[in-house]
């Protein structure tokens, strides 16, 4: 018996002040799996996780995460997933060990409580930890982001442009994590810009174009699309150009 | 200057893209709801002054304390006006322009001051509408008079805002020293779940709590208060003054300490927490501090009147109601804790009005509004 979706949308549509930003989105993803979303700007990525993580109401569809409907219990649907909040979202005047310690109360788990490893260590943030985070970079926040979104393991982990500003070493550190955390059995949103990542650290991708799924690949054709260097990101630009030009 | 006009032209933009991300049906809320109680409002006022003609017209105390009241709103709308002016001006993505601190001072204080003739030109249409009400004797020089009064000190407001030099929030945080201060016992208080929230909500650096200014005026206006109304029970055997002193000062308390904007973050909002205890947990602390000083007068209220000791009992039970329904309207102004304050307190006036009308049932109106307010903000909390 196939295993149950972690994450499951349904004719999903979302948007603000009653306009749809994004609409029939049908997408299962399932233990294991790394789903990269690309699209331009605009083009609804921050949107649909937006709806996916209970910010915002689904208008159409549903939202159903490890079997929970988020419409119908939303605590208990928040409860199987992290995200990694944008980096200005941390709260500036914790400290780092705070904000873990916030968010580990509230999931009920230690503040160490991680997935795979010591965070704190791989992330290479441990001389930030005890200063605010208003005197953060951009890249030491969205360590202490990642690192509390993995706190007590959630089975579906969501990184919305998450490798923004990490430096080489922890960007790649970042890059084996990810495929660590899909061994284990977590499933993994990957919304990023840095198209090359993703033929290196997902198992499928989805297009986004005005707000709808414009293109997919599933693991065999992310191979495929990527057997020579460059491949992949000409096939995205392909496709970007050609939405472009029929938005212009 | 090319750049005169951007701060204002930025704050319509920012207000145009938040009304359009409205929902329809919240925006007829606000509308229809907001415009009918402020006409139900102006209607009211209108019809007590027609009525009461004869001694308004002559009541020379009121006319001067309604001008002082225009004086302290232009006051006050220009400090709240010249605030969000001001962070814009300085916004990072300006940051690179070759724009002076003076001229990004002039750009925040011309659009506070574009935005704030909406409120001054208001007062002056109330001014000409109660001087027609009581056919008041020269009120075109009244209605002038509350104008030019109005914009002087909506200008004060916006110059005593700007007098300092700008440094954004996030920057006075991350300077070197800043949780340097007096380091008050907050933490034990704040560690329950969900942890440090406390600190959060009150942007304590690293948890340490640093008395500003502000701080030490409120904190000396209170004690003051407090040792005046306890001399006077005292003196009188009474219980009254020190427990409507500790019922006054720990709702101002709470009021000033109050701040609910950690239940619009994201960081709250995608985790497993229920409502209830987020908004809860964030009240703990101004609670905690509001109790403290209705408590530390309770004592005196009951040694000066032992008899009266239900007095101080629902005086206690009273701020915990009034600190309730102000937590409601801070959390539903989330991060405008001044309008959640205006909310609040319009809504006390117009129930203590209508309760003198038409009897205590009025409260349930009010119970009503309350429980509709926490919902909406409930929802938004969960649902977005």
């Amino acid at each position: 018996m196939a295993d149950a979706p972690i994450l499951a949308m349904r004719g999903l549509a979302a948007g603000y002040g009653g306009r749809p930003v994004v609409g029939g989105i049908d997408l299962t993803l399932h233990r294991g799996e790394v789903l990269g979303l690309l699209g331009a700007n605009g083009s609804g990525k921050s949107t649909l996780i937006r709806a996916i993580t209970g910010q915002l109401p689904a208008m159409a569809g549903s939202v159903t995460v490890g079997g929970v409907a988020m419409a119908a219990d939303p605590v208990a649907a928040k409860a199987k997933l992290g995200l990694a909040v944008d980096a200005p979202d941390v709260p500036a005047a914790l400290t780092g060990r705070q904000y873990l310690e916030l968010v580990a109360s509230i999931r009920g788990c230690a503040p160490d409580a991680w997935p795979a490893g010591d965070m704190v260590a791989l992330l290479q943030f441990r001389p930030w930890l005890d200063r605010p985070v208003a005197s953060y970079s951009l890249g030491t926040r969205m360590k202490v982001s990642i690192a509390a979104a993995l706190l007590g393991a959630p089975p579906l982990l969501i990184f919305d442009e998450a490798l923004n500003g990490l430096d080489p070493v922890v960007a790649f550190a970042m890059k084996q994590l990810l495929g660590t955390l899909a061994a284990a059995g977590h499933a993994i949103i990957l919304s990023t810009h840095v198209v090359e990542t993703v033929p290196v650290v997902c198992t499928r991708a989805l297009f986004l174009a005005d707000g709808r799924i414009a293109g997919a690949w599933d693991s065999a054709e992310l191979a495929a699309a990527s057997r020579a260097p460059g491949d992949f990101e000409r096939a995205v630009m392909a496709a970007l150009s050609l939405h472009g030009a029929r938005a212009a | 200057m090319r750049f005169d006009g951007l701060v204002l032209s930025l704050m319509w933009r920012e207000l145009r893209g938040s009304l359009a991300g409205m929902r329809k049906r919240d925006a007829a809320w606000i509308v229809l709801g907001g415009g009918g109680l402020l006409a139900y409002g102006l209607a009211i006022n209108v019809a007590w002054l027609v009525r009461n003609a004869d001694w308004v017209r002559d009541a020379h105390g009121a006319w001067l304390g309604a001008l002082a009241l225009v004086a302290a709103s232009g006051l006050l709308d220009g400090m709240l006006l010249a605030r969000p002016a001001q962070k814009r001006a300085h916004a990072r993505f300006l940051a690179a322009l070759p724009i002076s601190d003076d001229r990004r001072r002039a750009m925040a204080a011309s659009a506070a001051f574009a935005i704030g003739v909406a409120p001054a030109m208001l007062s002056a249409a109330l001014m000409l509408a109660a001087c027609l009400a009581v056919a008041k004797p020269a009120a075109a020089l009244w209605v002038v008079g509350t104008a030019l009064l109005s914009f002087g000190a909506l200008a004060a407001g916006v110059a005593l805002r700007l007098r300092r030099p700008y440094v954004a929030p996030e920057e006075r945080l991350a300077l070197p020293g800043s949780a340097a201060g007096i380091t008050l016992p907050v933490a034990p208080l704040d560690r329950s779940r969900p942890r440090w929230v406390g600190s959060w909500a009150w942007n304590l650096p690293a948890g340490r709590l640093t008395l500003s200014g502000r701080g030490v005026v409120l904190a000396l206006a209170l004690l003051a208060a407090g040792l005046l109304a306890t001399v006077a029970s005292l003196a009188r055997a009474s219980a009254a003054p020190a427990v409507i002193a500790g019922l006054v000062g720990g709702l101002i308390l709470f009021m000033a300490t109050a701040r609910y904007h950690p239940l619009v973050s994201p960081v709250l909002r995608t985790a497993p927490l229920r409502f209830g205890r987020a908004w809860l947990r964030i009240a703990k602390l101004p609670l905690a501090l509001s109790v403290a000083f209705f408590a530390v007068l309770a004592g005196p209220a009951v040694a000066a009147e032992p008899g009266a000791w239900t007095l101080p009992l629902s005086g206690g039970l009273g701020l915990l109601i009034l600190n309730s329904i102000y937590a409601v309207f801070a959390a539903f102004f989330a991060t405008a804790p001044v309008f959640a304050a205006i909310a609040f307190l319009l809504a006390l006036a117009l129930t203590a009005y209508e309760t003198l009308e038409y009897g205590r049932s009025v409260l349930l109106g009010l119970a009503a509004l309350v429980v509709f307010v926490f919902i909406r903000t409930r929802r938004r909390y969960l649902h977005g």
